[in-house]
């Protein structure tokens, strides 16, 4: 009887970088694995082509995680952009990707001819990648699969600001990162986290709009006690 | 009014170039009996110079990286991929940009790193084989390497520093580049030159290398150089820039360990 061993990586979850052989197919025998962003195959190596963590989702999907400052959109992505230009048919919005994004004036619920929404320059739309490609603009969304707008449009008052792609996921992730459930036992605001990097928070008070900015932005280099430590020690001094 | 150095003063300038002059003086008394010199900065000819590298220093950029190895410092910011401009026709594949300059103040005499023009395009054709350009059609990524101060073998530095630089942005690579040069004097050949050993050098090689899958980038030769000693010298930098490539990776995943501590 033939034994099969379960495609695996001794590197998952280890930092690898360009180069780095993280899967050797010649040990391996009829097995499908699928390869994600930062990898690809040559001959019968599996080798990164980018920095970041190797990650593995059973039984066989790698890819690497990295945290940059630029996005690479990807489809059903949900981002934060801000309306550069308007045309007639698409505003177009930095993703901060490679490319300005279109968003259809006709991709918001119930939208037709006769009800077009207005935005200036300058506008934080929360939008949904519907399309994404590299040889083509990307192409975002405010509906939902089901069209319906959810919580996809215009982003009113508040204040955004930038982290890295890594921290946007962070904040994201399941369960709630330490930072968030921490403000939220305690503060009263809204967020909006788009994992292009780009971050909004709004809140009744100014003071909590800024402490909640910070807390975000100090954890990016911190560990789960550590967030927590930092987030408790900044309370303490609000109140 | 000439601001002339009195008597009692001390002029540091002065005293530097003495400096040089004299160890200049030395080594070219050394070349001329042809035999084994200690190294100013008592490296053994095979020895390559104590180096830092760094990754983050630029926080506006997608990627950066300082590098110092001896009195060379480099610093590298990547920017991009973003949309080439207008003016530029379509391009199935992405663009590699790169620029090298220098600060005022990185060589001895002022304004003197302006010479190496050819830089750009040096470090452009060493990294455009690492790069998966089919990655980023339409768009350019912009490599700018500043010098901040010239101690000798920058080419080579700048190689290395925008490699890490590129890793560090996300951009996609085959691997990663490492580089090192080698200066021939007479019947020796001796590993990172300083500006010093540069200056007296019979011919230099300049190999960019990328260590995971042994592929040489770009090979620069220069001067004077005999069969067996150009076979003995490419050796020497492969093996220089594989252990050079360890170093570079160990970088870069100690900055990841850090971040996530």
């Amino acid at each position: 009887m033939e034994l099969r061993r379960p495609a695996s990586s001794p590197l998952v979850d280890n930092y690898v970088v360009p180069g780095d052989v993280v899967l050797d197919l010649s040990e391996m025998n009829n097995q499908t694995i699928k390869l994600g962003a930062g990898l690809r195959q040559e001959c019968d190596t599996i080798q990164a082509t980018s920095a970041g963590k190797l990650r593995q989702l059973k039984p066989n999907k790698y890819w690497i995680e990295n945290s940059q400052k630029r996005y690479i959109p990807s489809v059903e992505d949900t981002v934060l952009g801000i309306v550069v230009d308007t045309k007639p048919d698409n505003f177009l919005v930095d993703i901060k990707g490679p490319n300005l994004a279109f968003l259809p004036v006709l991709s918001f619920e119930g939208g037709t001819r006769r009800n077009i929404p207005k935005f200036e320059i300058g506008t934080l739309i929360y939008a949904r990648v519907v399309k994404a490609n590299s040889i083509m603009n990307p192409e975002l969304s405010c509906m939902d699969a089901t069209g319906k707008a959810a919580e996809f449009g215009q982003l009113k008052d508040g204040y955004m600001f930038d982290t890295s792609t890594g921290m946007s996921r962070m904040l994201l992730s399941s369960p709630t990162c330490p930072v968030l459930e921490v403000l939220g036992k305690k503060l009263s605001f809204e967020i909006a986290v788009g994992l292009n990097g780009r971050v909004w928070v709004n809140a009744p008070a100014a003071s909590t709009v800024i402490l909640v900015s910070n807390a975000i932005m100090r954890s990016e280099s911190l560990s789960g006690i550590k967030q927590r430590a930092m987030v408790e020690n900044l309370l303490e001094r609000l109140s | 009014m000439s601001a002339q150095a009195g008597p009692g003063t001390y002029s540091p300038a002065a005293a530097a170039g003495d400096r040089r002059r004299e160890r200049k003086e030395e080594l070219r008394r050394h070349l001329a009996e042809d035999a084994d010199w200690p190294r100013a900065d008592g490296r053994s000819f095979h020895d390559c110079r104590p180096a830092f590298m760094q990754t983050g220093p630029t926080t506006a950029a997608s990627g950066s990286a300082y590098a110092e190895f001896g009195k060379t410092k480099v610093i590298v910011s990547v920017f991009g991929p973003r949309e080439s401009k207008k003016a530029m026709m379509y391009s199935d594949v992405g663009r590699l940009n790169c620029n090298v300059s220098y600060t005022t103040f990185a060589t001895p005499v002022r304004g003197q790193g302006a010479d190496n023009k050819e830089y750009s395009s040096m470090l452009h054709k060493a990294l455009e084989g690492a790069v998966m350009l089919h990655t980023f059609p339409k768009t350019t990524v912009d490599v700018f390497a500043l010098v901040l101060e010239s101690g000798g073998s920058d080419l080579p530095i700048i190689i290395s520093c925008a490699s890490l630089a590129l890793a560090d942005a996300g951009i996609m690579m085959y691997d990663l580049v490492t580089s090192v040069s080698v200066s021939c004097f007479r019947k020796n050949i001796i590993i990172d030159p300083t500006s010093d050993e540069e200056a007296w050098q019979d011919g230099s090689l300049v190999v960019a290398f990328m260590p995971a899958r042994k592929e040489i980038t770009q090979l620069t030769l220069t001067g004077e150089w005999s069969d067996g000693r150009i076979t003995n010298a490419v050796e020497l930098c492969m093996d220089a820039c594989s252990k050079l490539g360890d170093i570079l990776r160990d970088r870069l995943k100690d900055t990841a360990t850090l971040t996530c501590e």
